[in-house]
């Protein structure tokens, strides 16, 4: 099984298999390339604006778990979930819930969101996604998009759309290094961003399971034929991305005002980063995040620039689709 | 098209150009909200049938209000001209931003669309020289001076204007251009079909008809605000209107305005918080089970029990 | 006079080369066969002149004039046409309105020119019915329509990709004489086909592809007895 699996990942069923290994080769140039200009960015900045690098790299550690279950959605089942952000925001309210009624530390809440929210991924999938799966993108994109403005309309039936924050004494936790002082408790991001990283990748490449995932994405008719339950597999990795970013709610929760809307944003930002990385590139999803995160954080420590750190994502991906266009042979 | 077809448009036109004569002001004013939700409504459906979708509609509905708002207080030209130069900025933004983008489609087409209300909401705010920043601006006197009659003239013109474009898109040869581009862009290309110009200019177009549509109601109420004029709601009813009423088609987001646009009044008073829900489960259900559509259900329904 | 010639035409995907060194042409007013085993690249060698891929590395001229930069749809403009394989018909639009769509934008005509040029057309191939639904169509007609649409952009050079695919012996032998009809009104063909009867009886010469390169150029009798050509697998005769 695992021989005919990686196989599959070859591309050994009527596609082509050089072209996988020369896109794979590039794809590590283009993290090669990304990483060093990160790496000159971050020396630049520990000297100029420290504030920049720790807060970006925060920041982008942020949005790089943020952005990670949904790459797994799109690359493997193949569905753009624009709710992505609505499900984070019903993460947050449901630790702030757990919180209310049973004084349960939002922190302590990560265990039973993965379990909650594991089951919500499967009743999601099961009700409503697995329907558009063949269908045309722009049912996904509809669909999804209606799912989203549910989830939304639902937070503001139940919590109003007035701005809800929990006073916890431990995220204004700060560390000195010799005149600058930064926040401590961010970095919860950088270990959540590693870990999940690190174990998607794991779960990916080394458990069968996880192969199997991949092969599904690759080439479903293909993973069909050699038994593997595909639609199973949907339902797995959907679940598992809806669990991941259910907790990863309930940690934000911990940092942040939530509000309804809270959520729609990072749906936007995820997808401009995965695009950026190209999809199935996980760890450039990271690079990508944390470029954005020091760059956004830069335009932020511009007095007179602030607000228009917002406007920076939006300028990368109109970059990135007139940069890929232009690659692009196919006309 | 049948020689009866214009005929019967102008009827109707005239039909509801007399309305103010025996409706009272309340049911203007839904009649206001109906018409500027078909006009949105249909823009989106036109863009839709050339198979690309747009998030967008909050904000170049945001965009034409905002331009006539301020054209309007800076230059002092006739509140009409305003809209109308609205509309025309939001449609040449539109031109600019979908040569930018319209290279890839589909989602990425869809989400770069979704963030430009987000984006001008925020280019909005920072600028609070030009635009009254977070707060926005008001205009010390609604258009016509709030006169109901005229009011509803107004945004009736812009939806007839809407009615108009769809149908011409639909018996010209743009039409054949959208159903070949949607169904297969390779084949419409060997066609002789310049794809990219047709969507580019169909964006700026059904972008103009949003800015129109803002411009209009910026005007109507009087203000302009970073929240309020690029609100979600301008993008989701309309889109819940076109599917409910059928997509591809100019009497789909008709039917679907005037149904949910009814609806919509007396959700508002039931359940002030969170009534917005019924448009996304709207969304959803058509996707599932009706992608037709009321008016595309029932038009098979006829052709079915019909003579053929 | 050649109407198109191809200089060393490559295209490569990835890491594969689905074209390389394709250097042909096409004479004036001949019927050129294109054959070779499945996966040759012969539909790949159709898709890169007609301008759906641009070429990796040479180029293509068409009436002289260097079109291997041209969009897809200026080329159709120029006069190259071409049919598909997998044909899906416009849904919600007639038969005939289906064929408009190539005179519309082909050569730009209006929308009453068109429709006139499109009725010819179906009738010159034999379509009758034509405000018939298009889901009730049988194999046949499904690809006289097909042809139709490419004919109606006015083309100088028309590609035809696997016409007889599918069709039964008289079948065949109808679209055979279509082939002919529409040669004989001055269009330069190039034939893809799998049927050698079909190449046997139609072509003036072919070219036979394998792994996308050309191994043999020249009339059927020749090519078809040459060595390369019966080992890389001719194709079934019919």
């Amino acid at each position: 099984m695992k021989a005919v699996i990686k196989n599959l990942r070859g591309g050994g069923l009527g596609e082509f298999p050089e072209s996988a290994m020369n896109l794979v080769s590039k794809l590590k140039q283009s993290n090669y390339q990304i990483s060093v200009i990160t790496a000159v960015l971050v020396v630049i900045l520990a000297f100029w604006k420290p504030h920049v690098l720790v807060e970006g790299l925060q920041r982008g550690c942020l949005y790089a778990v943020i952005a990670l279950p949904m790459a797994l959605i799109l690359g493997i089942v193949g569905i753009i979930n624009l709710a992505h952000g609505e499900y984070m925001m019903l993460g947050a309210y449901f630790a702030y819930w757990l919180n209310v009624y049973t004084g349960m530390d939002p922190l302590l809440a990560i265990l039973p969101a993965l379990a909650a929210f594991f089951l919500i991924g499967v009743a999601s999938y099961r009700a409503i996604i697995k329907y558009v799966l063949g269908t045309p993108e722009l049912n996904q994109l509809l669909l999804t998009f209606g799912l989203a403005m549910i989830l939304e309309q639902l937070a503001n039936l139940l919590w109003t759309s007035r701005p809800i924050k929990l006073p916890l004494p431990y995220v204004s936790s700060s560390a000195t290094i010799g005149s600058f002082t930064f926040g401590t408790y961010e970095f919860i991001y950088v270990g959540a961003a590693i870990l999940v990283l690190a174990g998607l990748l794991l779960f990916l490449k080394r458990t069968p399971t996880g192969q199997a995932a991949l092969a599904v994405g690759q080439n479903p008719r293909g993973a069909k034929l050699v038994g593997i339950h595909v639609d199973r597999t949907y339902l797995l990795i959907f679940s598992l991305s809806i669990a991941l970013i259910g907790a990863l709610g309930a940690i934000f929760m911990t940092r942040h005002s939530i509000f309804p809307l809270v959520g729609a944003p990072f749906t936007m930002k995820s997808f401009c980063l995965i695009a950026m990385a190209g999809i199935g590139n996980l760890p450039g999803i990271l690079w990508c995040s944390l470029i954005l995160g020091l760059a956004e954080n830069f335009v932020l420590s511009f007095r007179g620039y602030a607000g228009w750190a917002d406007i920076l994502f939006f300028a990368l991906i109109v970059l990135v689709i007139m940069v890929r266009s232009r690659q692009r042979e196919v006309k | 098209m049948k020689k009866s077809r214009p005929l019967l448009y102008l009827i109707v036109l005239v039909l509801l150009f007399t309305l103010p004569f025996y409706m009272g002001v309340y049911a203007l004013n839904v009649m206001d909200i109906i018409l500027i939700y078909m006009a949105l409504a249909l823009s989106w459906d036109m863009l839709l049938r050339s198979g690309q979708i747009s998030f967008g509609m909050a904000g170049f509905f945001g965009v034409g209000g905002y331009a006539a708002v301020l054209l309007f207080l800076n230059t002092g030209m006739h509140p009409l001209l305003s809209i109308v130069l609205g509309g025309l900025a939001a449609g040449g933004l539109a031109w600019l931003i979908g040569s930018a983008v319209l290279q890839l489609r589909g989602m990425y087409f869809a989400i770069v669309t979704l963030a430009l209300a987000e984006i001008f909401r925020v280019i909005v705010r920072n600028l609070p020289d030009l635009t009254g920043g977070p707060e926005g601006t008001v205009l010390s006197q609604a258009i016509f001076a709030g006169n109901s009659t005229y009011t509803y003239w107004l945004v009736l013109t812009a939806a007839a204007l809407s009615v108009i474009v769809s149908e011409v898109f639909r018996h010209s040869r743009i039409h054949f251009a959208l159903t070949s581009i949607r169904n297969d862009e390779i084949v419409a290309k060997s066609s002789g079909i310049d794809v990219f110009k047709y969507l580019v200019f169909l964006f700026a177009v059904t972008s103009a008809i949003q800015g129109i549509t803002g411009g209009a109601y910026a005007h109507i109420y009087g203000f302009v605000s970073p929240e309020g004029s690029f609100s979600v709601d301008f993008t989701l009813l309309p889109i819940a209107m076109a599917l409910l009423g059928g997509m591809h088609s100019t009497w789909g987001p008709v039917v679907g305005a005037v149904v949910l646009g009814v609806v919509s009044e007396f959700l508002k008073l039931q359940i002030p918080y969170g009534h917005l829900m019924v448009y996304g489960i709207i969304i959803v259900v058509a996707i599932l089970f009706f992608p037709q559509g009321i008016v595309g259900t029932l038009g098979l329904k006829m052709k079915r029990t019909g003579s053929h | 006079m050649a109407i198109l010639r191809t200089e060393k035409l490559a295209r490569h995907f990835g890491g594969l080369a689905a074209l390389s060194g394709v250097s042909i042409e096409f004479r004036d007013n001949e019927i050129l066969g294109i054959i070779g085993p499945n996966g040759a690249g012969k539909t790949t060698l159709i898709n890169v002149i007609a301008g759906i891929y641009l070429p990796t590395e040479g180029k293509i001229f068409f009436e002289n004039q260097d079109v291997s930069k041209l969009p897809a749809h200026r080329r159709c403009h120029l006069g190259i046409g071409r049919t598909f394989q997998l044909v899906r018909p416009l849904p919600g639009l007639s038969l005939v309105e289906n064929v408009m769509v190539g005179s519309l934008f082909g050569k730009g005509l209006g929308k009453r020119d068109a429709r006139k040029k499109a009725e010819e057309l179906c009738a010159f191939l034999g379509l009758a019915d034509l405000s018939r639904d298009i889901t009730r169509m049988t194999a046949l007609e499904v690809k006289k329509m097909e042809i139709a649409h490419a004919l109606a952009t006015q083309p100088k050079l028309l590609f035809l990709d696997e016409v007889m695919a599918g069709l039964n012996s008289e079948e065949t032998m109808e679209m055979i004489d279509l082939v002919k009809k529409i040669h004989s009104q001055g269009i330069t063909i190039g034939i893809v086909e799998h049927v050698m009867r079909v190449i046997r009886e139609l072509t003036d010469r072919c070219v036979v592809l394998d792994w996308g390169e050309v191994i043999a150029e020249g009339p059927y009798g020749e090519v078809s007895n040459d060595s390369r050509v019966i080992t890389a697998y001719l194709g079934e005769e019919a």
